[in-house]
């Protein structure tokens, strides 16, 4: 294992509270994620640039609606044009975006109730379906999560999609989780999808190097609704797929496992991991020890993260929690949490009026709810959402999508503090680099970043990765590429986008 | 699977699996159910289940009770229970009675259930009602209907007035005051919600067969104390030693009665799911198989409510904390320490209860294999009589690490003096 860094001490705190516009109506974007039972799950949104602008487009699940393509015209204000993309394909649950055959534009994997597809991107924001093309089964079942890599050497994706239950079972679901499938490189594009057995209703999965050891895991969240004898799961993914043991440390936890979010919140080298649930949620940290083992100590509570109930509003019942996501929105160099919540369907135990939730992580590791102070603190059915950066100016706006209602987006106005972007480029195979880990360093402060394909709730981002920085004016950046080869330490200046390419000085963009 | 198996009958609409006038297997297939929806029901701990399992017991057996000649109906036995509605002398069909009754009483019970609940309990009432009208003439159906939505409705108005028909915040109140005496329960959890306890006031409601909560009164716990040759220290100390040399077969055990909620039919489930088999294994008629039923139902709902009586008159500190704070910082159980105060154990309490209901049903020497987890992954396990059955999930508490054997024994012995009053019921003649 690689050594750990020194536990971040003190940094210099941006203390702004952010504030977002609500711009849903001037920004052109509609789109319901549509449907009853089948589509209680899911309901993504993805956010990546698909006709060359430097802007990240939007691809929304609409469910039983078609999904949508919205391209991004965004100058000051955030702004959306609907595209005739070949997405708009019924029982969508979400997409997630990567550069499949590694031609410079990025593709679509569209996870559906029914079969999945995979669409090469022909730029200009148009897909076009590439299952038989590349030799990818789509199956027929009710997919709700994904993560994809580049495992070491391949030339070809690595794509795990996780399945939930037997939707030909609606008179009796419980017990009847369908298995999740690895889809491997093959022959000139996918061999024939293998089983993760055993699978217990994936609704998340992340590819994540948990230990920071060069090798990535499998980390799955289950929902404990429908399986019977499950539980979370991690994954040896080198070679034949082998679950960690609890003889090898792995801790049994049981939730409605519903979203991973992954960052290193406190520079010490290693992913901490948010799990959403109902009522309380998960932040896990690995438990320090030599040599690591897959065992986590939930710190949620301690932290102020378990977000358990409404904080605000009369409606006190327990909270439902889909997609999370770490990010630093207010730019102060420490990274914030966003929660997206909704009941699954007029449960009455659980919040009917259940706010998502922006908590701002303090100095001292702690984080503080602010999303009604932000504007945020929307009461509609949220499911999927991405933090992202849509207008370039350095801040992470937000999208979410919600179940029966209109998606909304936030346009964030912070006077926050400075920031970074940089994007990943490789030559030849995997030009997005994922799987590679960025490191960054701005005085004590470090940061680390795995770029990936996956987690969340059916949502995710290709591109720009953004750090805010606080009071620092540049920064250094590290990268390991997904070769293992390494950049060295090199400085960025902040408050802009750079290109870092393997084997070349980093670029503004 | 089994489950594919016993659901694919009810919904290949089998005519052979239900039938006109067969009220019993009616009844079996919403239990089958019923024990789906205690698992996957946010509110329904392990008391909330109980309640639930009493009362739709006493329901299927009154409707029996209602048709059959020579059986006594629980009115008058039951506290607060009053003559439920007598039909008219006209022609009844069994089978609709009962499914009348039984999607009435479901849907009350589990009407905040979930999405695929509430898909399951609809399309099982569109199924059975068909397969039970099959035949019988539209009148009868009506009449049938209408008697069995009758007496559910009265047991669900006498239901509403026991104190245990609310159930918020999935039972942990919302403001909590930790006593802070040394020896009293502290939260065990990280969990933001169960930073309280589990329904405090769950020994005050009404008891179905025994007089008051405090009836079965309990021995005090040994005595806190920090000194390390006390009582109490001794019986520390003995969690902590034996989870250090836990066998293979004590963590089965352990694993086998955790019976988790959301993650199981629940202790008072896993007992009713046994009653279920054994009726199947035994072929009870339907009398019986009610009988047997709502006193499975009655002991453990009587069994919760005398024992978080005696938690919260007790009101005692978890081993976890004890062991943590004075014997080892970084000992965890095995199993997850539930949120409430340690004495008694309730699974010692209501396994006790129900092994002293099931000897009088079944037979004191009765040995029968319990498949309840099965589907879970865990084996079958042989007993030879219901009482060692209990005594195992006592114990398991203590494999487990989350009760101190006083706790355990003493809730047996509670259970014991509770199912008593059960037993004493009058039912078949």
């Amino acid at each position: 294992m690689r050594g750990l860094w020194a536990v971040f001490v003190a940094f210099p705190a941006w203390a702004d509270t952010p504030v977002f516009v609500d711009e849903t109506v001037g920004s052109g974007l509609a789109s319901v994620y549509a449907g009853d039972w089948q589509y209680m799950v899911g309901g993504g949104v993805s956010a990546f640039d698909c006709n060359a602008d430097l802007l990240p487009d939007l691809v929304l699940a609409g469910g039983e609606g078609a999904a949508s393509v919205w391209v991004n015209r965004s100058g000051a204000a955030l702004r959306f044009e609907k595209a005739v993309s070949g997405v708009e394909m019924t029982g969508v649950t979400g997409a997630y975006p990567m550069d499949i055959d590694s031609d410079g534009v990025a593709d679509l994997i569209v996870l559906r109730v029914g079969e999945n597809v995979v669409m090469r991107g022909l730029g200009a924001c148009r897909f076009e379906r590439a299952n038989e093309a590349w030799g990818f089964d789509g199956g027929d079942g009710w997919s709700t999560a994904l993560a994809a890599t580049f495992e070491r050497g391949a030339e070809w994706p690595t794509i795990a999609v996780g399945n939930y239950v037997n939707r030909k079972e609606e008179a009796f679901p419980w017990g009847s989780c369908t298995p999740n499938w690895l889809h491997r490189p093959g022959e000139g594009g996918f061999a024939p999808p293998v089983e993760l057995t055993p699978s217990y209703c994936a609704l998340s999965m992340l590819f994540t190097d948990w230990n920071n050891s060069g090798q990535v895991a499998l980390r799955v969240s289950n929902d404990r609704e429908y399986y019977k004898g499950g539980q979370e799961q991690l994954w040896h993914i080198e070679g034949e797929p082998r679950l960690y043991t609890e003889a090898e440390g792995w801790a049994r936890l049981r939730i409605w496992g519903m979203g991973i979010a992954t960052d290193d919140l406190d520079g010490d080298g290693l992913p901490e991991y948010f799990l959403t649930s109902m009522a309380d949620n998960k932040l896990q940290k690995a438990v320090a020890q030599e040599p690591l083992v897959p065992k986590f100590a939930d710190i949620a509570f301690k932290r102020g993260v378990t977000a358990h109930r409404p904080f605000m509003g009369e409606d006190l019942n327990p909270s439902t929690a889909w997609h999370a996501q770490f990010g630093d929105v207010n730019n102060d160099g420490l990274a914030d949490l966003f929660v997206a919540k909704g009941n699954v369907d007029r449960m009455p135990d659980f919040a009917l009026h259940d706010p998502n939730n922006l908590m701002l992580q303090q100095a001292d590791g702690t984080f503080v709810e602010v999303a009604d102070k932000a504007g945020v603190a929307s009461m509609r059915s949220a499911r999927g959402g991405q933090l992202v950066d849509l207008n370039r100016d350095g801040l992470l706006d937000l999208v979410v999508v919600n179940r029966r209602e209109g998606a909304q987006v936030w346009r964030n106005t912070t006077a926050g503090g400075h920031w970074v972007g940089v994007r990943l480029h490789q030559d030849g195979t995997n030009p997005d680099a994922i799987g590679a880990r960025i490191e960054m360093r701005a005085g004590d402060r470090r940061w680390l970043r795995e770029t990936t394909v996956g987690g969340g709730h059916m949502s995710g981002s290709l591109g720009v990765q953004h750090f805010g920085l606080g009071v620092a004016e540049g920064a250094e950046v590290r990268v390991v590429w997904p070769d293992g080869s390494v950049m060295g330490w090199t400085p960025l200046a902040a408050d802009g986008v750079w290109r870092v390419t393997k084997g070349a000085a980093p670029v503004a963009e | 699977m089994l489950r594919n198996l016993v659901f694919a009958l009810v919904f290949a609409l089998s005519p052979a699996m239900v039938q006109a006038g067969e009220a019993g297997p009616v009844m079996r297939q919403w239990y089958r159910l019923v024990l789906e929806l205690v698992r996957h029901t946010p509110t329904y701990s392990p008391p909330v289940a109980s309640r639930s399992f009493a009362y739709l017991g006493v329901t299927g057996y009154e409707v029996v009770a209602n048709g059959t000649p020579g059986l006594t109906s629980l009115a008058g036995q039951l506290n607060g229970l009053t003559a439920l509605p007598r039909r008219p002398r006209m022609v009844y069909d069994e089978a609709v009675v009962m499914q009348a009754a039984m999607a009435l009483s479901v849907r009350a019970f589990f009407g905040n259930t979930g999405p695929s609940g509430q898909q399951a309990m609809d399309r099982m009432e569109a199924v059975l009602a068909a397969q039970v009208a099959e035949g019988v003439p539209p009148d009868v159906v009506q009449r049938s209907t209408e008697l069995g939505q009758r007496i559910a409705q009265h047991i669900l108005d006498w239901s509403a007035s026991d104190g245990g028909a609310v159930v918020e915040n999935m039972g942990f109140p919302r403001e909590w005051v930790v006593s802070g005496a040394p020896g009293r329960w502290v939260p065990t959890s990280l969990v933001a919600q169960q930073q309280a306890p589990l329904l405090p006031g769950w020994g005050q409601n009404r008891p179905f067969a025994m007089p008051a909560g405090s009836t079965c009164d309990l021995p005090p716990p040994p005595a806190y104390s920090e000194d390390p040759e006390s009582a109490f220290m001794t019986q520390a100390q003995e969690v902590y030693d034996v989870s250090k040399a836990l066998t293979d077969e004590q963590k089965t055990i352990a694993r086998f009665w955790s019976d988790d909620p959301m993650l199981s039919p629940t202790p008072p489930g896993h007992w009713v799911a046994l009653v279920l088999t054994l009726v199947d294994r035994e072929g009870l008629d339907t009398p019986r198989t009610a009988d047997a039923l709502m006193r499975v139902g009655v002991g453990v709902a009587d069994g919760f409510i005398g024992c978080w009586w005696g938690k919260f008159e007790y009101d005692t500190v978890r081993p976890v904390t004890v062991i943590k704070a004075l014997i080892d910082p970084k000992w965890e159980p095995l199993l997850i320490t539930p949120p409430f105060p340690e004495y008694p154990s309730g699974h010692s309490t209501q396994s006790g209860a129900a092994a002293a209901v099931l000897s009088a049903v079944f037979g004191a020497d009765y040995a029968f294999d319990d498949p309840t987890h099965e589907e879970d992954g865990i084996a079958a396990r042989p007993f030879a009589s219901f009482r060692v059955a209990a005594e195992e999930a006592a114990v398991s508490r203590l494999y487990g690490g989350i009760h101190f054997r006083a706790a355990n024994e003493a809730g047996l012995a509670q259970g014991a003096c509770i199912g008593g009053y059960t037993v004493a019921l009058r039912t078949l003649p």
